[in-house]
């Protein structure tokens, strides 16, 4: 299948401490929605830091869009150089809408406050849209407080959501959000999903989203594409439909174990019985056994391969 | 369009099935297109890719075309095509009926029996 890409990262490297990223070769399909999945501390938000440009003290680099390249600055002393960004980030800034997994606006700041700073940060910014994503979003903005609510008295799930209001109300061509799930209740999360498919239907094949997140059940159906972190690097990743092809979901009797066990990832043992996740082309064991073969649901994929590589003891 | 999650038919297979059938029945006429990936995705509240892989497979079956950047159009019926997938489905019913049969012990006269009354049982019907 012939893909454009609209983000496609290079040897991307950063170590702090014990920790090291190392993804050689990053690609986000262009037209769909692809979630990045992992542990806490398998580098996730630092991906996405890269990506978003709020780090710049990398190794690699990230083409965009298949034209505008950042390079990575390299180690944190390169960055003393106080403007950071050339020319191309700046411009590539506008086409990029960029969700933090916390605390993003100054605490302090009320929300007319955010909508002033957007408005001179991006020059796409929508003031009329914003206002209605608000209303939608139903984002209280009390206005008894002058120039309306303050971001310490807004509950996590609405300062996600007025972080969301804040890059819908811009056009743009990629969506780069770290968690956006987390902090936000199951209706919301149900909403979330359909802003993504509504941003992805109006983009018509040119707007892309690139989210990371926990809630991979609540996801899956807005997920094209996926992939798995561990440790630093990708595990696995692919269009969930043929990561659905490649695996199997097998639950065997506890007598039909050691026969199944070498081919399973993940495997859940107990003594009624074990279940792992397989690769398809082994799917001759578990028929010989007779044990239940299901097609695996992303969230069983990801769990899986995730208990097969972890550290986790538990 | 009806959309059952986890009932064991992928909803890709889901999503095929319900345009072949409305494709066959005439409800949708050769020559339009079909809601482009996005949008019926978004109708359905399901992932993009699953609505492609849908419509790749009624691609591979001959039922649709793609052209690049307009979507999947409806190709003329070849009635002769659509009678051998129709045999294809009734055959595929069959074999999970004698499946079911086997499990339930019943003889291949049982069977031949059951078949020719509820034959009969749809006559009736027609005719009133």
């Amino acid at each position: 299948m012939e893909m454009k890409q609209a983000v496609y990262g290079l040897n991307i490297q950063k170590k702090y401490g014990k920790f090291r990223l190392d993804v050689p070769d990053l690609k986000i399909p262009q037209g769909y929605a692809t979630a990045l999945i992992g542990e806490n501390g398998a580098g996730k938000t630092t991906l996405m830091n890269i990506l978003s440009g709020v780090r710049m003290d990398y190794y690699g680099s990230v083409r965009f869009f298949e034209e505008a390249e950042v390079q990575g600055r390299g180690a944190e002393k390169n960055l003393k150089d106080k403007n950071i960004y050339t020319n191309t980030e700046d411009k590539l800034r506008d086409r990029i809408g960029y969700t933090a997994p916390n605390d993003y606006f100054l605490s302090n700041w009320t929300i007319a406050q955010v909508m002033e700073a957007s408005e001179l940060l991006f020059d796409n910014f929508s003031r009329e849209r914003f206002e209605e994503i608000v209303e939608k979003l139903n984002i209280p903005t009390d206005s008894k407080v002058k120039n309306g609510k303050k971001i310490a008295d807004l509950s996590d799930g609405n300062r996600m959501k007025l972080e969301i209001a804040c890059v819908l109300a811009r056009d743009t061509d990629l969506l780069l959000m770290d968690e956006p799930a987390s902090p936000l209740d199951p209706l919301m999360r149900d909403t979330l999903c359909d802003i993504i498919r509504d941003y992805l239907e109006a983009g018509q094949g040119r707007r892309t989203v690139f989210f990371s997140t926990h809630n991979i059940s609540d996801m899956e159906n807005v997920t094209d594409y996926a992939i798995i972190m561990e440790d630093g690097t990708i595990i696995e990743e692919g269009f969930v439909e043929d990561l659905k092809e490649k695996y199997i979901m097998v639950r065997a009797d506890a007598e039909d174990r050691n026969a199944v066990k070498p081919y399973m990832l993940g495997a859940h043992e107990s003594n009624y019985g074990i279940e792992g996740l397989m690769k398809r082309e082994n799917i001759d064991v578990a028929e010989s056994i007779d044990a239940v073969i299901q097609i695996p649901t992303l969230s069983e994929i990801a769990v899986s391969l995730m208990k097969q590589y972890t550290g986790l003891k538990f | 369009m009806k959309i059952i999650q986890n009932n064991g038919v992928p909803i890709y297979q889901q999503i095929a099935s319900e345009f072949q059938d409305q494709i066959m029945n005439g409800k949708l006429q050769p020559g339009t297109y079909l809601p482009s990936i996005r949008s019926l995705a978004k109708d359905l509240k399901i992932s993009v890719i699953t609505t492609k892989k849908a419509y790749e497979v009624l691609e591979a079956e001959g039922l649709v075309s793609s052209v690049p950047g307009k979507g999947f159009y409806i190709n003329a019926t070849d009635t002769e095509m659509m009678r051998e997938q129709h045999q294809r489905k009734v055959e595929d019913a069959l074999s999970e009926a004698i499946h079911a049969a086997n499990v339930a012990g019943m003889t291949k006269q049982d069977l031949i029996e059951t078949l020719t009354t509820l034959l009969d049982l749809e006559d009736e019907g027609r005719e009133q």
